[in-house]
């Protein structure tokens, strides 16, 4: 028998229309508007953690998910991986599945998930391009309706949000629906598996970090950065009397 | 020194369509495409002003089409273009000036306005924020997301406001008001700031390892920040991330 939520099967589903609303919201936030940075993996993953009733398991998973992808910038024409949509899958399917295995977001579940759902960052980035390649089209409808005479012709600009939007929810709703399988993973863990997998999800930090390090694109960085940490360990040290 | 406001055209949009048009420049990059780029959003943001200059609906279609050219810019600093845009528009629905110079202005001014908003939004205000946040992730839990959402808006939000109405009340002027806004010269010292925090992240990741007497763990995790960030440029994230899970996994499993 597979884990699920508390309120069972119609809870998983009302789970998934929460994690499709708030994962297509975020898809359209990313770039097609406002750009308020709601869609980062450090935002909209406690947010969407707390949506499904564990904000701060949303919030683990958010902030190594952010260092990892702190140096992805939409420069002109290229694209970064999308951690949005990675993030808010991995949230609609971790946090529920440490809901039904009753373990809450820890670290070896965090750390399956991950592997399970790094690759949709580099999918997502496909997605965009399709999504880009639907608003050429766009474009040639609103140049056809200009030539006749439509000064409105540029209204279709908004139609442009509609295939994110439904791309991201859908994927985010799957995450919630095959979040009992990986509960059930969970719950098999035994103690050596434990111990792997967390020590899998510190090694992901130990990346993340050196990831925040190269995410500031300046020469000073990489000593400014050993300076401080260097600073910050001796004075933690220090403070517990270790030295 | 900074430029005056220009003196008024004849015709003029009114405030409240000056809002909406800002509104709609919240959803400049809605239908990009590789094309024309923004085209698509920058008509669409130019719309309404257009509604209130050109009453006759031939001559609205022929200014419509016009923005419907090729734009690229930093969705944030477009604004100022967009402002702008809206003036020199006034000025052409009033006769003063003509339709090529709304095309000149919006051509000249994308390039070097998108090379700057994206090294001071982008690759200076958005990391550091964000580190910012994750560093006092410790000591303010979930209140660290609005330490990241507060610093970046505060900035961004207003940057984006005054970009839009100093690009409207000075059109062309408004390349000296954003040359003194010290967006390049701010840039270096948030970088200085984002490399520090950084850095305060990557301790606490060796000390969470290594306290209380774990040393061993601890010098793992700092050699696996170095090495990750030595070996980052070749392998990229994904490989590094998948590197990492399995070596963390077999050295969890007490292979080594």
């Amino acid at each position: 028998m597979l884990p699920l939520p508390a309120g069972g099967a119609p809870h998983l589903l009302l789970l998934a229309a929460i994690a499709a609303l708030i994962g297509g919201l975020s898809a359209v936030e990313r770039k097609g508007a406002l750009q308020l940075m709601l869609a980062r993996p450090l935002v909209l993953a406690p947010v969407l953690g707390w949506a499904l009733g564990d904000a701060q398991g949303g919030l683990t998973l958010g902030i190594p998910l952010e260092l990892l992808f702190l140096g992805g910038v939409n420069l002109g024409g290229s694209l970064p991986d999308n951690e949005s949509l990675l993030a808010g899958t991995m949230t609609a399917m971790v946090v529920p599945a440490g809901m039904a295995a009753g373990t809450g977001v820890d670290a070896p579940l965090a750390a399956i998930g991950l592997a399970l759902l790094f690759p949709l960052a580099l999918f997502g980035r496909r997605l965009e391009r399709a999504s880009e390649r639907r608003n050429a089209q766009l474009m040639e409808e609103a140049l056809a309706r200009a030539a006749q005479g439509d000064p409105a012709a540029a209204r279709v600009n908004l139609k442009g949000l509609l295939l994110p939007f439904g791309a991201a929810a859908g994927i985010c709703a799957l995450g919630v629906l095959a979040s009992p399988l990986l509960a059930l993973a969970r719950v098999r863990c035994g103690g050596p598996a434990l111990s792997s997998l967390e020590t899998a999800w510190y090694a992901v930090w130990a990346v993340a970090a050196a990831c925040a390090v190269r995410a500031i694109r300046d020469p000073r960085a990489p000593a400014l950065a050993a300076i401080c940490a260097a600073t910050v360990v001796a004075i933690t040290l220090a403070v517990r009397g270790m030295w | 020194m900074i430029p005056a406001a220009l003196p008024r055209p004849a015709r003029r949009v009114l405030p409240r369509t000056l809002a909406r048009v800002f509104l709609r420049s919240l959803f400049l990059q809605a239908a990009w495409n590789p094309r024309g780029m923004q085209n698509l959003g920058f008509a669409d943001a130019i719309a309404p002003a257009l509604d209130d200059l050109y009453p006759d609906r031939a001559a609205r279609a022929e200014a419509s089409a016009r923005h419907l050219e090729f734009f690229n810019c930093h969705p944030y600093l477009a604004a100022a273009i967009l402002g702008g845009a809206v003036r020199l528009e006034e000025r052409v629905a009033s006769g003063e000036a003509s339709p090529q110079s709304v095309s000149s202005f919006k051509s000249t001014l994308g390039p070097p306005f998108a090379a700057l908003g994206d090294g001071f939004f982008w690759l200076a205000l958005r990391p550091t924020a964000a580190l910012a946040a994750a560093a006092t992730e410790p000591f303010l839990g979930l209140g660290c997301v609005l330490v990241f959402i507060v610093l970046y808006n505060l900035v961004h939000l207003m940057a984006r406001v005054w970009l839009f109405a100093a690009g409207y009340v000075r059109a062309e002027g408004v390349v000296d008001a954003v040359a003194h806004a010290h967006l390049s010269s701010g840039t270096p010292f948030l970088k200085a700031c984002g490399a520090a925090l950084a850095g305060a992240i990557a301790a606490r990741g060796v000390v969470d390892a290594g306290v209380p007497g774990r040393p061993f763990q601890a010098l793992l995790v700092a050699s696996g920040i170095v090495l990750a960030w030595a070996a980052l440029p070749r392998l990229g994230a994904t490989r590094s991330v998948y590197i990492a899970l399995f070596l963390g996994a077999l050295i969890g499993a007490h292979f080594f």
